[in-house]
């Protein structure tokens, strides 16, 4: 007991003396989960649309596959990004492995199968004949595909913080991928990983908080925005 | 050229089945054609394929009287489809999209929405959520989002479904005003002979797919082409030769048929023999259903104002009834 208060006490103090260390492996973890985030956005929702709104051989395929990925073990994903990664793998000559682009598209790979999923559902709540009246007033078919997805931009939104919230927890394929590399590609969950394994548990703990604020923090804008725009 | 729009040889098919098949057909500006059909008929198909959204068609739309582009239908129609789709927002961000999805400026697009929800009788409702809106108020936000965007052909597709008849009156009477206008061209989709009635000049009747009559609405509408457009405005009692020993088959509406208990003394009336089926009340008027013929499976019916006389409302069902056609009410069609 006394060591968790201890623990508490000692993370508050790190917090609030404003220990380097911990923000910079906080800056880069918003970074790199922010863009694998952003990433998984990018590739999701159209990839969630087309399954949303096209019927084509494997759609359901497709589909079960993004809600499969909800369950996908990060573990498993970053064993597969380091061999395609590793010098005499396929893709070694990029020279990537142990950099934080390996890690955003390690956990890029994690988050996109939620949003396909997440974007999918959004967009079959959809009224089917919205995209027909649009297009029956005059829209083309982009400026048809753009209203639809501003009808649907608070599930959107919910599929963008599912994302997020997949990647910044995870540890498994950001410590495979990354390699816990001090002032590289160390991140919140890998370092506090590492502080628990060699007993620092005042380090864990705050790094611990700071992860968990951040996730709040993160997912509290983007609730007050969705709240706001549901109330119009 | 005619302004207006049309089709040529328009087919389309679902699932290997053909839905629609209309080798020609024309409305022209200024002129508006109902067309009228039971549920299933086609008669929203036929509005979707106009509009170019129908995927699996073939054969020709025609606008100004060549063959449409999405390009040049996207600038010239506007469809209100049959479930009101509003978007999230209010009213004027709804009724301003239509022009706002074409490209125009949000100043444009505000001003003519404000002047259409003016004269739909929807300006109190302009920032009210579309989505809170009752099923009649949406329906006057469609309209309003559609015409706003200046249309040469409007189509709209069943515009009074699910409204309670005194917001169906007012819509209608508000409707009528706007298709006046003459350089407009619209196809109204309905099942129903009234509205075709109260907005069409010319009314088009879509059986199956096909459309089987198109005329003026009042020919159309007095005198069907045949047994099922005669069923469809409303000559329900059809009356095969067997029946009546007349060389045509002859219809006529519930409206004029006399149902009575007693043997028939009626000069210059059909008289056909049958047997009572129910007496319905249906507040106001009466139906009385029959059958006749040699195997009972002619269906006639009768409607009378207020109740039915007594004679006949003590009869039980099966009971021999004959029902009299005054001649003047009843129209030649083709077996």
């Amino acid at each position: 007991m006394d060591v968790l208060v201890e623990g508490f006490v000692e993370a508050w103090r790190l917090l609030v003396s404003g220990d380097e260390g911990i923000w910079a492996v906080t800056a880069l973890t918003l970074q790199i989960s922010l863009a694998a985030a952003a990433l998984a956005v990018l590739l999701g929702v159209p990839l969630g649309a087309a399954v949303a709104l096209h019927r084509f051989w494997g759609r359901r395929l497709v589909l079960a596959a993004a809600n499969t990925g909800f369950g996908l073990p990060p573990v498993v994903v970053g064993l597969f990004v380091t061999v395609l990664l590793w010098r005499s793998g396929p893709l070694g000559f990029l020279g990537l492995l142990y950099t934080p682009l390996a890690m955003v598209v390690a956990q890029a790979v994690i988050a996109t199968p939620v949003v396909v999923a997440l974007a999918a559902t959004a967009l079959q709540q959809v009224d089917p004949d919205f995209r027909p009246q649009m297009e029956a007033l005059g829209a083309t078919r982009a400026r048809s595909f753009a209203a639809l997805l501003g009808e649907a931009r608070l599930p959107l939104l919910a599929a963008s913080m599912a994302g997020f919230g997949a990647v910044v927890s995870e540890v498994g394929a950001a410590i495979m991928v990354g390699g816990n590399i001090e002032g590289e590609t160390r991140v919140l969950t890998t370092a506090a990983v590492l502080a628990t394994n060699r007993g620092q548990f005042a380090l864990a703990i705050a790094l611990g908080l700071v992860l968990l604020l951040l996730a709040f923090g993160v997912n509290l804008v983007l609730t007050f925005v969705q709240q706001r725009e549901s109330l119009r | 050229m005619t302004s207006g729009i049309g089709c040529r040889d328009l087919v389309v098919r679902a699932g290997g089945r053909t839905v629609l098949d209309v080798p020609s057909l024309e409305v022209v500006a200024g002129t508006t054609l109902a067309v009228l059909g039971r549920n299933g008929a086609g008669k929203s198909t036929l509005l979707r394929a106009l509009a170019l959204l129908a995927a699996e068609r073939e054969g020709t739309v025609l606008l100004d009287g060549t063959p449409a582009t999405r390009q040049r239908v996207r600038t010239a129609v506007a469809a209100v489809l049959q479930r009101p789709v509003v978007r999230r927002g209010s009213v004027r961000h709804n009724v301003a999209s239509g022009l706002l999805l074409r490209g125009h400026g949000r100043a444009k697009a505000h001003a003519a929405a404000a002047a259409w929800m003016d004269r739909l009788g929807i300006a109190h409702l302009a920032e009210q959520q579309a989505r809170s809106l009752s099923g009649g108020e949406r329906q006057r936000v469609a309209l309003a989002r559609a015409l706003a965007v200046r249309p040469r052909v409007l189509l709209l597709d069943e515009p009074f479904a699910g409204l309670d008849a005194t917001t169906r009156t007012d819509f209608v009477a508000d409707l009528r005003a706007v298709l006046d206008d003459p350089g407009l061209a619209t196809v109204l989709v309905t099942h129903d002979r009234d509205e075709a009635a109260a907005l069409a000049g010319c009314t088009a009747l879509l059986v199956d797919g096909r459309l089987r009559q198109v005329g003026p609405t009042s020919s159309v509408l007095d005198h069907p082409a045949d047994a099922d457009c005669a069923r469809l405005v409303g000559f329900a009692n059809v009356l095969s030769p067997e029946l009546t020993g007349l060389r045509r088959t002859v219809v006529c509406r519930p409206e004029h048929a006399v149902v009575s208990a007693a043997a028939p003394t009626r000069k210059g009336a059909l008289v056909v023999a049958g047997r009572l089926v129910r007496i319905v009340p249906l507040g106001g008027i009466t139906r009385v259903d029959v059958t006749a013929g040699r195997d009972g499976d002619v269906a006639l019916s009768g409607l009378v104002a207020g109740e039915v006389p007594a004679p006949l409302r003590a009869e039980e069902p099966g009971a021999a009834v004959s029902v009299s056609f005054a001649h003047q009410h009843l129209r030649d069609v083709p077996a």
